[in-house]
């Protein structure tokens, strides 16, 4: 069981994946088609991911629009 | 924490000896990161005339000084070597998420010296360097290599590798470095030189944390920029056909007015770079029938055949480099193409569709796409392997080659047929296809019979598809850049929608103005082509993508970012004279290494000689001899040799650094 989630604001998100490449794990992948018309791709964590809620991917994204959280704590993990 | 990790990693593949060294903060400050870091080290290890081919040549891999700060569009990386094409300095530039990987590994770039034995590949993660075995992956594609070194070096991070194909095995002058199943650092012979020293690939799995000085100034300049990326879009009804009209008006033009160059983001939104087939098919900028026809031959039941809204009906998802918000990039379905053999290609860019379409009076774009990916996991440019066809089909059509030479091929314009299996050829170096695998001036050095007439290049590599008949800008570049033929150094367009004078105090402000100046050899045309390549090289030394570059400074703030990444708190201006100190490094290279600048001068067809009769550009002539000695005298070279003059070495301090490397 992950011990993490990331939770990502797509309405502000473009795809850009620096929070992937900054995953230690690679958690992250874009995968998920979004509602813009380009077909870009979203990222998203992956189906058997182990997140630790580290918030790594968090601190790293400029558009600040993901959350980590540890799922024990319930609690975000501050962006940076 | 200034953006940069300070250290560079050498390995010497003769010996296997694998050091770090540190790199002095003063030349992150006098040369950047990317391709000054690059000069730096190469200018200091090559010694004069070693063979681009041997154990003395060096080849690196670079990051950008503002990759993975927080910054966009900043996540390129370069290749730089001494060019086996050019005999100069040789650099490649590609996207994908090999740059960060460097930098997460704690280097600011990677460097390769000698020859192994055997082949190997270098791997690089936490616990530190080191070199495997390769003779698994030697002799497969760089994608199933690819695939294969990812599957095998995965333990926490997903590694990201830098790959030749078979071309780079096989020497092939015209290889390049690939990258994410089908991304390239095409030019300049890089792939070459990796295959010379029997380095498969460089395999990245760090995961250090890349620090900068402000993150959240860094951060806040990218907000602002992705904002106005968001919003930039092209109406629903603007479609594909518009494309073709757009260049029309834009080939018929009197007068040329700058425009917003977040309008080009737009159209790279939503269609990449194949949105100019179309386009600078009707407008002149592209090159058709290896540089002596027009769009009066390939008309509209060509150039239709090939548009953007065709291209992208393939794409079923878009592609975007590390840190990018425009995604220019795509990933198309071409199951259904040559027999199923590949299901899927990266989106073909408007150079392959350019130089494998009109440059050849081919309008099979189905047979452009296999070839792209017949290219990409070979690791050959496609700019020079299609200028190779083209070259060896005027030949054959002026019958200096037959088919006894092509073994039995039919090397008609626009047989999309004998184009693939020439392609195939030239990748497997068999028959015919070995004499055009190192471009066309070795080629018409193997042939003789005249044939150099038709072997259109500068400097011995071969431009890229937008002609320097339509913009004379880019013909200079083609002609005085140290890495000659490069369509991405500068041209009128770019440098109109880049916007320098915005913020560079020198750089000529434009308005609108006939488009026959651009024609004219005049200190105020050569002071833009100035300001355009110093600006070029500052962009090269941050990782920055030149479609983030032409959006414009005021859009794209590279200085800002800068600043806030480093603390270094300089002007514009000041960061200018970086990018000039970057590009004369680049040019003192070629002179150490004996090259004679004049000799660089881009095949005479190029600048109108003798003009062509038809079409958008009829008549058009490009002074390039006197253009060039305009654009060396404003660099504070000497104007008749193009050497960088003793004084400008010193004023830049140039001297000083080359002396303490
Ligand atoms: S870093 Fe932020 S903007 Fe970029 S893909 Fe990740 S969540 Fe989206
Ligand atoms: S919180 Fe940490 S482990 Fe989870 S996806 Fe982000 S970087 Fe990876
Ligand atoms: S615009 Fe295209 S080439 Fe440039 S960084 Fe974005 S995806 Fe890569």
């Amino acid at each position: 069981m992950a011990r993490g989630e990331v939770i990502i604001d797509y309405q502000i998100c473009m795809g850009c994946g620096i929070c992937v490449q900054a995953c230690p794990f690679s958690y992250l992948e874009l995968s998920r088609y979004g509602n813009d018309p380009y077909k870009r791709l979203y990222p998203e964590l992956e189906a058997d991911h182990g997140c630790t809620g580290c918030g790594i991917c968090a601190k790293e994204c400029p558009l600040e629009c993901i959350t980590a959280r540890k799922k024990d704590e319930k609690k975000d993990v501050p962006l940076s | 924490m200034k953006g940069y990790t300070g250290k560079i990693l050498f390995v010497n593949l003769t010996t296997g000896h694998i050091e770090e060294r540190t790199i002095p903060d003063q030349v992150y400050e006098m040369l950047l990161s990317g391709v000054g870091l690059g000069a730096y080290v190469l200018y200091n290890e090559i010694p004069a005339g070693a063979d681009p081919l041997g154990p003395d040549n060096v080849l690196g891999f670079t990051s950008g000084l503002l990759t993975g700060t927080g910054s966009l569009m900043t996540g390129r990386w370069m290749v730089v070597c001494k060019s086996p094409l050019t005999g100069g300095w040789g650099d490649a530039n590609c996207g994908g998420y090999f740059a960060p990987a460097i930098k997460q590994c704690g280097y600011d770039g990677i460097f390769f010296t000698g020859i192994a034995e055997k082949p190997v590949y270098l791997l690089v993660n936490n616990k530190g360097p080191q070199l495997k075995d390769a003779s698994h992956v030697w002799g497969k594609d760089a994608t199933e290599s690819e695939e294969i070194l990812i599957a095998e070096n995965t333990v926490k991070k997903k590694p990201a590798v830098a790959v030749i194909g078979t071309a780079g095995e096989k020497v092939s002058l015209i290889a390049g470095v690939c990258h994410d199943r089908g991304r390239i650092a095409a030019r300049s012979g890089v792939g070459a030189v990796m295959g010379s020293k029997r380095l498969k690939a460089v395999v990245l799995a760090g995961s250090k944390p890349i620090k900068c000085h402000d993150p959240q100034a860094v951060k806040e300049i990218s907000q602002a920029f992705a904002g106005k990326v968001r919003k930039q879009n092209l109406p629903g009804i603007v479609k594909g056909g518009f494309l073709p009209v757009m260049g029309k008006v834009m080939g018929s033009m009197k007068r040329v007015a700058p425009l917003d160059g977040m309008l080009f983001a737009s159209l790279m939104k939503k269609w990449g770079t194949p949105m100019s087939n179309g386009m600078s098919a009707t407008s002149g900028d592209t090159p058709i029938k290896n540089w002596a026809g027009s769009v009066k031959d390939y008309n509209r039941s060509y150039y239709s055949k090939i548009n953007a809204d065709h291209v992208i009906k393939r794409e079923y998802r878009k592609y975007h480099c590390y840190s990018c918000v425009v995604g220019c990039g795509g990933v198309c379905n071409i199951s259904d193409i040559g027999q199923g053999k590949f299901t899927h290609t990266h989106k073909p860019e408007y150079e392959t569709c350019a130089v494998f379409g009109p440059l050849l009076m081919n309008r099979n774009l189905e047979s452009i796409f296999y070839i792209n990916e017949l290219l990409n996991r070979a690791g050959m440019d496609s700019i020079s392997a299609g200028h190779a066809v083209a070259f060896a089909m005027e030949c054959y059509e002026k019958g200096l080659i037959t088919r006894e030479d092509t073994g039995g091929l039919e090397l008609t314009w626009g047989n999309a047929g004998a184009i693939i299996k020439l392609v195939e050829m030239m990748i497997a170096r068999e028959g015919f296809g070995d004499v055009l695998a190192d471009g066309v001036k070795a080629a018409a050095r193997k042939l003789g019979r005249g044939t150099d007439k038709y072997a259109i290049h500068a400097g011995g590599q071969e431009p890229g598809a937008h002609d320097s008949r339509f913009d004379p800008m880019m013909g200079v570049h083609y002609s005085v850049d140290p890495t000659p033929g490069r369509h991405t150094i500068g041209a009128s367009q770019y440098y109109n929608m880049t916007r320098l004078w915005e913020k560079v105090s020198w750089a000529p402000a434009v308005k609108i103005y006939p488009k026959d100046e651009e024609y004219m050899a005049t200190d105020r045309e050569a002071l833009k082509s100035v300001a355009g390549a110093c600006y070029k090289q500052i962009v090269d030394g941050i990782g920055g993508c030149l479609f983030a570059q032409i959006t414009g400074v005021q859009h794209w703030q590279a200085f800002e970012w800068l600043n806030a990444a480093t603390g270094w708190n300089k002007t514009p201006d000041e960061y200018m004279l970086i990018g000039k100190r970057m590009q004369t490094l680049r040019q003192l290279f070629n002179i150490k290494h004996g090259i004679d600048p004049r000799t660089f001068k881009m095949h005479r067809r190029m600048a109108g000689d003798p003009p062509l009769k038809e079409g958008p550009l009829k008549g058009r002539q490009v002074p390039i001899d006197a253009m060039m000695k305009l654009h060396w005298k404003h660099f504070g070279w000497d104007e008749n040799t193009g050497v960088p003059l003793p004084e400008t070495v010193q004023e830049l301090g140039l001297d000083q650094l080359l002396q303490k490397g």
